[in-house]
């Protein structure tokens, strides 16, 4: 990232930057708290601009939201902390004669990969390899869950390997001062799997699946916790 | 253009009439409460629109647009926060958002004329529709550009009225990128302190 991205602060509030700044500086208002600040104060300042251009709106436009409002069904509460919601589509399938399903995953595999790439060649490499022997393996399982905005997860997992991959993809990020965490749930409780690295694209390896009839995904405290502290927002069946 | 025709419920706003609560109102939205909802669409939809339409220029479009906005407040309300701003902030962040996409959006973007940003430049308030801002608000607003340099004021413009990239706001000005971004930032940063935004 260069030196000047701190300077970016007043495009990005006024919207004038494009969708791949966007994404990139949002990363970078996670780690830069200055920036955070100042998108905030810039935000409060833009919405003076806005409000100063107040205009009565057409009439009808009241009914007709008042009309469409009835017919749309509200996010749930716990997308209060992040808007992730099962959508209509979601998929789960054994890799054998999912041709289709397959090429799905491998395109968005592909892509994490190269975002991954950038750090290191070698990680890329030795993940590409984990992949592959899930993949291989006969009983090699797929899921794959996301929301409305683009952002999705899909579980990569195999029993006789004893391993899964959650590979996220433009993934929102979690509120401040938290981080997604991963579980393997047993039918006795839930055992910490690991933080999903920052970044909206992330791959995290769960190795040790043990009896685990599903991977889950919480919002925790920064740093994770010992148990689950809220309800998953995501489940993936091991089956 | 502070003697325009404005509602009755506006014209008490420059005594100091406390407005409804965003924050509660949101938060009362996101228990399904539709009678919250409609509060809160009269208190929003004035600014909204206003933004919405300068952005977008098209009547049609703009109420389609100032639609989604609306009902995207209502299905996510849920997920506003007070710690992270007013709920006006909020809901004129995703306004803006939207007409900027709706613009830039093939063909929309186009279509519209080469000196449209020029224009825009000279009547930074819409002088067709009829306005609700207060004269106090928009005094203000109109002062603390006054404080900017011209680069700055016109930059800032350009890109939240008018829906611009700031790559194109640095064609329009024949200015080199590097120069457009740290002029919105200063730009920005000088109307804060005029106008007294807190931190
Ligand atoms: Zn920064």
């Amino acid at each position: 990232m260069n030196a000047d991205v701190h300077a970016l602060t007043g495009a990005y509030v006024l919207d004038a930057v494009s969708d791949a700044e966007r994404a990139e500086f949002e990363r970078h208002l996670r780690e830069c708290e200055a920036c955070a600040q100042e998108v905030r104060e810039l935000r409060e300042t833009a919405t003076r601009l806005g409000r100063a251009a107040a205009v009565v709106p057409p009439p009808e436009l009241r009914a007709a939201v008042l009309e469409r409002v009835g017919q749309v069904r509200q996010d749930p509460p716990q997308a209060a902390v992040v808007p992730l919601r099962r959508r209509n589509t979601a998929w789960a399938t054994r890799v054998t004669g999912a041709a289709a399903a397959v090429l799905l995953v491998v395109a968005s595999v592909l892509g994490v990969l190269l975002v991954q790439a950038r750090g290191s060649v070698d990680d890329a490499e030795a993940r590409a390899a984990a992949i592959a022997t899930i993949l291989s393996a006969d009983d090699a399982r797929i899921s794959n869950q996301g929301d409305e905005e683009g952002g999705q997860m899909t579980v990569l997992s195999s029993r006789s390997v004893d391993r899964a991959l959650l590979l996220a993809d433009n993934l929102p990020a979690p509120p401040a001062g938290h981080d997604y965490q991963a579980w393997t749930i047993d039918d006795q409780a839930a055992h910490p799997a690991g933080l999903l690295p920052e970044g909206g694209d992330a791959v995290l390896e769960v190795d040790d699946l043990g009896g685990a009839r599903m991977v889950g995904i919480t919002i925790e405290p920064d740093g994770g916790s010992a148990e689950p502290s809220t309800a998953p927002i995501m489940e993936f069946d091991l089956a | 253009m502070g003697d325009r025709v404005r509602r009755p419920r506006d014209a008490g706003r420059e005594a100091q009439e406390p407005e409804p609560d965003g924050a509660e109102l949101l938060q009362r939205v996101a228990r399904g409460d539709e009678a919250a909802f409609v509060e809160l669409y009269d208190l929003l939809i004035g600014p909204l629109f206003g933004v919405i339409r300068r952005v977008v220029r098209d009547p049609a479009q703009s109420e389609e647009v100032a639609q989604e906005v609306m009902v995207e407040l209502w299905r996510s309300a849920a997920r506003y926060s007070p710690e992270r701003g007013s709920a006006m902030t909020w809901a004129m962040t995703v306004a803006h958002r939207r007409a900027v996409d709706r613009v830039r959006s093939a063909q929309a973007a186009a279509d519209r004329e080469e000196n449209v940003g020029r224009r825009q430049l000279s009547r930074p308030f819409d002088e067709v529709s009829e306005q609700v801002a207060t004269r106090l608000e928009q005094e203000q607003v109109r002062r603390c550009l006054g404080t900017l340099t011209e680069l700055q004021r016109e930059s800032v413009v350009l890109a939240y009225y008018g829906g611009r990239s700031y790559r194109e706001v640095g064609e329009l000005l024949d200015t080199p990128l590097g120069t457009i971004k740290t002029r919105l930032r200063d730009g920005l940063i000088r109307l804060r302190d005029c106008l007294g935004v807190a931190s």
